[in-house]
């Protein structure tokens, strides 16, 4: 006699795996993108300080990806 | 308020017989900013400096390299009268001088005397441990010798080549000396390149090597003692002269500034004409001064301002003294221009506001207050005063938020209800008491406001703060706009915004049904209208922009992100120490003071960490989100002629 088991996925399991991407892969898409921009900042400003405002403008533009990602888990939650 | 200072263009004019009385009295009023003259085809020329600038250079040099070899500190000392500091100028700086010298060649001599020791010493010790007098080491006509470097004892392999030898070898620091005839010179040579030497140079002294070295140690720790004690006199010197330093080179260097001032004035033959700004309301007393230096000779009269001005007006800030720490995160960026409002007194709510929001406890409040309020106390360095009251001002909003969400130090301060059952808070018996349900997510308004279970609801009111703050951004543009460019400039770049959101939201409104689905259509036409104006004012560039309106909004969600992120590593602490290593109620022991110290540490780190995160967060919102929709910046720093005293009074 053949018997099926049926293994069914927790779903709270799947929805913490997605957080989970989320923060991280965006986290990394923000480093990436902060690096660049934060090194070529901190190049400017060992030129003319007077440019501190607008290099940390410019670094943290890309923080807002990693804040996205952080929002859609909570959703997600 | 939301304005820069006032400015008037005004112009001096006088005979040159009271040139160096009118630059007197500007540099005492220091509230006239002058416009370097550059030389054009009006025929009038640059100034010549006044007769003393020679002597005030010189010795503004000397007094500064005295300092710069002395090493004077700026310190807060007893202000010293102006008129005797100058009287008794000469004389002191001549003798300061003339000691510092005495000691300088002192010590020099000294050092000299002591490398030539070092250098003798390092010859000697290779011999140290060789008992022959270096008398003994030269002046012989048929013997040659050998002293220096081998790598083992040469005598076995000397004595096959000859039989007239004699050696000396020290195994500690494998030298030899060795003694053989003339003839065998050579060979014995040849021989000791096979044993890797090396020859050292004898020093040319008399004694017994080890005598010698000993003598000379003790002369070296002589030296050495002498130039402590010089090292010492100057240090004395020092602490005898810095106030009369730091008063002398204040002095002079406000002399040099004056004598160096035609440089940047116009002059004819006879007369000068020195150009600059005034702020408006203090052009009356620049005037006065004027006058009562120069007997009324001199003529003061405000110049309108040209369009292209403008761009050269120097900028004062004109706020209030609450709100003045945060002119600083307005330096940071830029300062504003003329025509344009200046956002520090709406920064001065905003950005304590957005800390607090994101902070948020009262445990982080009291702690970085009472660090702020110590640091202000302990430093009076002006450039850490305003970043104090900063954060000041951001503890004070934090502790009210705290209050808001009840929490201390990542504790949750009353009970909490949920599903799984009701935890105690902090206070033993203080109830969450619910408020009303929110309109989202199926959670419940409570106070205090549990942030960590209205996730969904605060994401809202995060991202609608937002909006109203980019509104608010939206609207100083729109006054920013009609000022430099006129009223339709005005409409078309930033009213558009307005048009756009109103039709948004009759489309949505519609569209859910809240209002006639007409007003959908409605909204979409308004939509278009706004959107055309916007191609209109702002180009290609508009529409491009079009969805910053939502990614800008969401980003202020940062602020409940950020403040949970906090809370987390906070509780998570707790949770280690109180939890996991010791439960409060188990028997103290050593597992307590473990729980302690991670408590401890724990939290210090996420005190730093909540300076730097809701600080930069908060920040980044005012520039990139709100300054964005309205500042330009890059007006020039108002700098008035003149000198700020801090060792010296008149």
């Amino acid at each position: 006699m053949v018997t099926e088991t049926i293994t069914a996925m927790d779903p709270s399991g799947l929805k913490a795996i997605g957080a989970g991407l989320a923060v991280g892969l965006t986290g990394i898409a923000s480093a990436l993108a902060e690096k660049d921009i934060g090194s070529a900042a901190i190049g400017a400003m060992a030129e003319n300080e007077s440019l501190f405002g607008k290099g940390l403008i410019l670094t943290v533009i890309p923080e807002t990806i990693v804040i996205f990602g952080l929002v859609v888990a909570l959703l997600i939650k | 308020m939301l304005e820069p200072k006032q400015m008037s263009r005004a112009v001096i004019v006088g005979h040159k017989s009271i040139f160096e009385e009118t630059v007197d009295a500007l540099h005492k009023a220091n509230l006239f900013q002058i416009e370097d003259f550059n030389e054009d085809e009006s025929g009038l020329l640059i100034g010549r400096p006044f007769e003393n600038v020679d002597d005030v250079s010189k010795k503004l040099i000397k007094i500064r390299s005295i300092a710069s070899l002395l090493g004077v500190k700026d310190v807060g000392s007893k202000k010293q009268d102006t008129k005797s500091v100058i009287s008794s100028l000469d004389a002191t700086l001549d003798k300061l001088d003339a000691e510092l010298d005495v000691k300088a060649e002192q010590k020099s001599k000294l050092e000299a005397e002591l490398k030539e020791i070092d250098s003798l010493k390092k010859e000697l010790i290779p011999f140290a441990n060789i008992s022959l007098d270096f008398d003994l080491y030269r002046g012989y006509e048929h013997l040659s010798v050998f002293s220096g470097y081998v790598k083992e004892d040469v005598e076995s392999a000397v004595s096959r080549i000859t039989s007239s030898y004699e050696i000396f070898y020290d195994a500690k620091e494998s030298t030899m000396v060795l003694f053989v005839t003339k003839d065998k010179a050579a060979e014995v040579a040849d021989l000791l390149a096979g044993f890797a030497f090396r020859e050292f140079r004898i020093p040319n002294i008399s004694g017994m090597p080890s005598e010698s070295l000993s003598s000379i140690t003790s002369k070296e720790s002589g030296l050495l003692k002498q130039v402590k004690a010089i090292d010492e006199e100057i240090e004395s010197l020092k602490d005898k002269y810095s106030d009369f330093i730091l008063a002398s080179n204040e002095v002079l260097s406000i002399e040099a500034q004056k004598s160096e001032t035609p440089l940047r004035v116009a002059t004819s033959d006879s007369t000068f004409i020195i150009d600059g700004w005034v702020p408006e309301d203090e052009f009356v007393e620049l005037e006065r001064i004027v006058k009562a230096a120069t007997n009324g000779r001199a003529f003061v009269s405000k110049q309108e301002m040209m369009k292209e001005d403008v761009n050269i007006v120097p900028i004062e800030y004109n706020n209030s003294k609450m709100a003045a720490p945060f002119q600083e995160i307005m330096d940071l960026y830029a300062r504003p221009k003329y025509k344009e409002l200046d956002p520090t007194t709406l920064i001065f709510i905003s950005f304590p506001l957005f800390y607090g929001m994101i902070l948020g406890d009262i445990g982080y409040a009291l702690i970085l207050l009472a660090m702020a309020v110590g640091i202000k106390k302990m430093i009076s360095s002006d450039a850490i005063k305003p970043l104090m009251n900063i954060l000041i001002y951001c503890q004070i909003s934090t502790l009210i938020f705290g209050v808001i969400y009840g929490e201390f130090l990542g504790f949750p301060l009353a009970s909490l209800h949920t599903e799984h059952g009701v935890t105690e808070g902090l206070i033993k018996g203080f109830a969450t008491v619910n408020l009303l349900a929110s309109p989202v997510a199926d959670e419940m308004i409570t106070f205090p406001v549990h942030r960590t279970h209205l996730v969904m609801t605060m994401i809202i009111a995060t991202a609608l703060v937002g909006f109203i703050h980019i509104n608010i951004g939206y609207l100083l543009g729109f006054i920013n706009e009609n000022r430099k460019h006129g009223i339709s400039a005005a409409i078309f770049e930033k009213g558009s915004w307005f048009v756009i959101e109103i039709g948004l939201f009759l489309a949505i409104l519609g569209y859910a049904a809240m209002l006639p689905s007409v007003t959908t259509i409605l909204g979409v036409v308004v939509f278009l209208i706004g959107f055309v104006m916007l191609l209109k004012g702002e180009g290609i560039k508009g529409p491009i922009e079009l969805p910053s309106l939502l990614s800008n909004s969401l980003s202020y969600t940062r602020i409940i992100a950020v403040g949970l992120s906090s809370i987390y590593i906070a509780s998570t602490v707790n949770l280690i120490a109180f939890e996991m290593i010791w439960q409060p109620g188990t028997p103290i022991g050593g597992a307590t003071i473990f729980a302690i110290i991670v408590f401890l540490f724990g939290h210090a780190l996420n005190t730093v960490l909540s300076i730097i995160a809701p600080g930069l967060h908060s920040l980044r919102l005012q520039y990139v989100e709100f300054f964005g929709k309205f500042y330009e910046g890059g007006g020039r720093k108002y700098d008035p002629f003149g000198y700020i005293r801090k060792y010296t009074e008149e």
